[in-house]
């Protein structure tokens, strides 16, 4: 059994690839009954995202990627020349490796993004609500959620927004908490007010009212954004309603004046106040950041936040990466002494045949003795078995080393002549035995 | 025996440290069970000490600092499991190991006098303890918020930032614990006026010494005038957020000093 990744992403195909290969349109669930119906792998999962479409599966050997990457373009009609270049395919422990990654955000376009995970989440979802998951699968998908929530908790590697905007809406949390209920202004009328505008209604705040120098300008984008236009020259008493201000106007010269905010502050009985400038040349007077409770961000210092995330990120790197090969180690680790468990199985059935054909040649001369002491022959001969097979079992299932395996799997198919492949690998007992 | 509260507070203590530092869950969920067997094996301790001394030990003020630090304990689990914010254990732990040094090597349990035989003694007892262990965690809060309110000011968001929660949750809960302190702060200062009265015929030197020129009850008092002031600043001329958060420190550093420096060396009608 081996495990494979075949698919494209961000990185290795462009947009209009990405879009035609789009498993999610159709239903993954119908995707995964596709493959299934195909035979194309014993255990299948279907990623896609809008940054990437991938199938991971388990199958005999690399035949089974060939069938993979032959159904991207099956599926999706479209001609396999123009799909092969794009398409990676990896193997064993890097299938693995590159699903942890993914997992884990490092795959991401931005990097340490945190909705990957959920959308890997969904994908092992639906494939094992339609029972196209076992063994394997349930393990590589656990695996990759452990390496995804470890590389959360114990790097940076998601923290601190990296776009202005949310910098601006985390800073506004990290002040106010909930911006649920909280009431902004913007001031000015043009795109980035608009831009702005859109964010926070995004965050359900309570109210937007717009200030304009023209009030038809306000008026439009109060209408886009469901909020409210004010007046230019009710601009002191919006103020006093606003627990968040955004400027954007094209004024040369400041709207908001030190003197005019301390004025505005002062009815405020200490609430604070989020004063975020994102116009260039700036709105507000710089000295008024340092009035009590005026927090004052103008668009370099949010810029100057982003550049700071974004070198964080990238020092966590490592550390997430570290974390990542240690997860993969582990799961490579079982998964490698899963290829043990065929031989140990015919190991303890070589050793049962032989203790039920021993005692079936003995038979006659059991056959005199009285129930109690037949069952306890019965019993010591199998305790005898067991004892013997405990320690090789123990040891078998500890070896990790690939090329162990096959060393130890080929010793002992010589030594007790074992029945090789064919029967050995009922899936059944195997569970049992890898429990 | 005497030991072992010490021992697992200085563990939670430096797990919620590592915590803060570092962010590992793991190690975040270690200090909250550490805290927890620690305020139980202190549960245990005061349960032998009250069975062995057929009294609550209440008695004298490293008896109070012991019942302090093991209702600070309990107060601080009850907030961060009811908020889910671990982060203020870092500070409350510290607190709390540094506290339990004190019943920890002196571990007396001392008989109650006569005079201390009354149920509004514990209720005075208690409901002061109580009271401080409020404005513990309001101080805490209060430190944090001038940590966090320094950062974003500065525009440099770094280790507090991505550590704390917002400055809002932090005065609320700042506020809140003032509140309850202040109840608390009252009913225990009327309680002990009360009694005070009641016993006033008792020839003890210290009841004698009961009135408003001993040092502790003087702190005590001025104590309560600064929390009132808290409380009515914030609902009337708007103290709250770094203001509050200041004097919440301030007057916690009171009652500290009143707690323990002025308990140990200075009243003559509290060192029972």
């Amino acid at each position: 059994m081996r495990l494979y990744a075949v698919g494209l992403s961000h990185r290795t195909a462009p947009v209009e690839l990405r879009e035609c290969v789009d498993f999610a349109r159709g239903g993954v669930a119908q995707a995964l009954v596709a493959l299934a119906a195909r035979a194309v792998g014993r255990e299948v999962v279907v990623l896609s995202t809008c940054n990437r479409a991938e199938i991971y599966a388990v199958g005999e050997n690399d035949a089974t990627a060939d069938r993979v990457s032959r159904f991207f373009s099956e599926y999706h009609n479209i001609p396999h020349e123009r799909m092969a270049d794009h398409l990676y395919i990896r193997s064993g422990a890097d299938a693995a490796r590159h699903l942890f990654r993914v997992a884990a955000g490092l795959d991401s376009l931005v990097v340490g993004e945190p909705q990957i995970l959920g959308q890997v989440k969904s994908a092992y979802a639906a494939a094992h609500e339609g029972r196209f998951t076992a063994a394997l699968m349930n393990r590589l998908f656990h695996s990759a959620f452990t390496a995804g929530k470890r590389v959360r908790s114990e790097t940076g590697l998601g923290e601190g927004a990296v776009s202005v905007s949310y910098a601006a809406i985390a800073l506004a949390k990290k002040i106010f908490g909930d911006l649920k209920g909280r009431s902004v202004l913007i001031l000015g009328a043009g795109e980035m007010a608009k831009l702005t505008g859109v964010y926070l209604q995004a965050q359900q705040v309570r109210q937007i009212a717009i200030a304009s120098r023209t009030l038809v300008t306000a008026e439009n984008l109060a209408g886009h954004l469901g909020g409210t236009a004010v007046a230019w020259d009710a601009l002191d008493s919006a103020l006093h309603a606003a627990d968040i201000v955004v400027t954007a106007t094209g004024a040369s010269e400041p709207v908001l004046t030190r003197a005019r905010l301390e004025d505005a502050m002062r009815p405020r009985r200490g609430r604070a106040l989020f004063i975020i400038d994102i116009a260039v040349p700036r709105d507000v007077e710089a000295s008024a950041g340092d009035l009590d409770q005026v927090f004052l961000y103008n668009i370099d210092d949010l810029q100057a936040i982003v550049q700071e995330n974004l070198a964080r990120r990238t020092a966590e790197l490592s550390h997430a990466e570290a974390i990542v090969e240690e997860e993969v180690a582990r799961f490579v680790a079982w998964m490698q002494s899963r290829e043990i468990v065929p031989t140990v199985v015919a190991l303890r059935q070589r050793f049962e045949a032989i203790r039920q054909a021993e005692l079936a040649r003995l038979e006659p001369k059991l056959s005199g003795l009285p129930p109690e002491a037949r069952s306890r022959v019965e019993e010591i001969t199998r305790l005898i078995v067991e004892k013997l097979l405990l320690t090789p079992t123990e040891q078998l299932k500890a070896v990790s080393d690939e090329a162990m395996i096959v060393a130890y799997a080929d010793a002992l198919n010589r030594l007790f002549s074992l029945p090789t492949e064919k029967n050995a690998s009922e899936p059944d007992t195997e569970s049992e035995v890898a429990s | 025996m005497h030991l072992l509260p010490l021992v697992l507070y200085a563990l939670a203590a430096a797990a919620y440290t590592a915590h803060f530092a570092r962010r590992d869950e793991r190690v975040g969920r270690f200090a909250t069970a550490a805290l927890a067997a620690g305020v139980l094996a202190h549960t245990y301790l005061i349960g032998m000490q009250t069975v062995e001394a057929g009294h609550a030990p209440l008695v004298g003020t490293t008896a109070a600092i012991s019942a302090f630090v093991w209702l600070l304990g309990l107060s601080y689990l009850y907030v961060e499991l009811t908020a889910s914010e671990r982060s203020m254990g870092a500070f409350v732990a510290v607190l709390l190991t540094g506290l339990a040094v004190i019943p920890a090597v002196d571990t007396t349990v001392s008989p109650r006098p006569p005079v201390l035989q009354s149920p509004l003694f514990t209720v005075h007892v208690m409901s002061l303890l109580f009271a401080y262990a409020s404005f513990a965690l309001a101080c805490v809060l209060g430190v944090t918020y001038v940590l966090l309110f320094k950062e974003i000011k500065a525009k440099h968001l770094g280790f507090f930032y991505t550590r704390l929660p917002s400055l809002q949750t932090l005065d609320v809960m700042n506020s809140r614990a003032i509140t309850v302190g202040w109840i608390f702060l009252t009913v225990g200062c009327v309680v002990g006026g009360i009694w005070a009265a009641q016993v006033q015929n008792s020839t003890d030197p210290r009841v004698q010494a009961m009135s408003l020129a001993d040092p502790k009850i003087l702190v005590a008092v001025l104590s309560w005038v600064i929390y009132s002031f808290a409380v009515f600043a914030r609902k009337a001329i708007g103290w709250s957020g770094r203001r509050a958060a200041y004097l919440s420190g301030v007057a916690f550093a009171v009652v500290l000093l009143n707690f323990v420096l002025v308990g140990y060396f200075l009243t003559k009608s509290h060192n029972f």
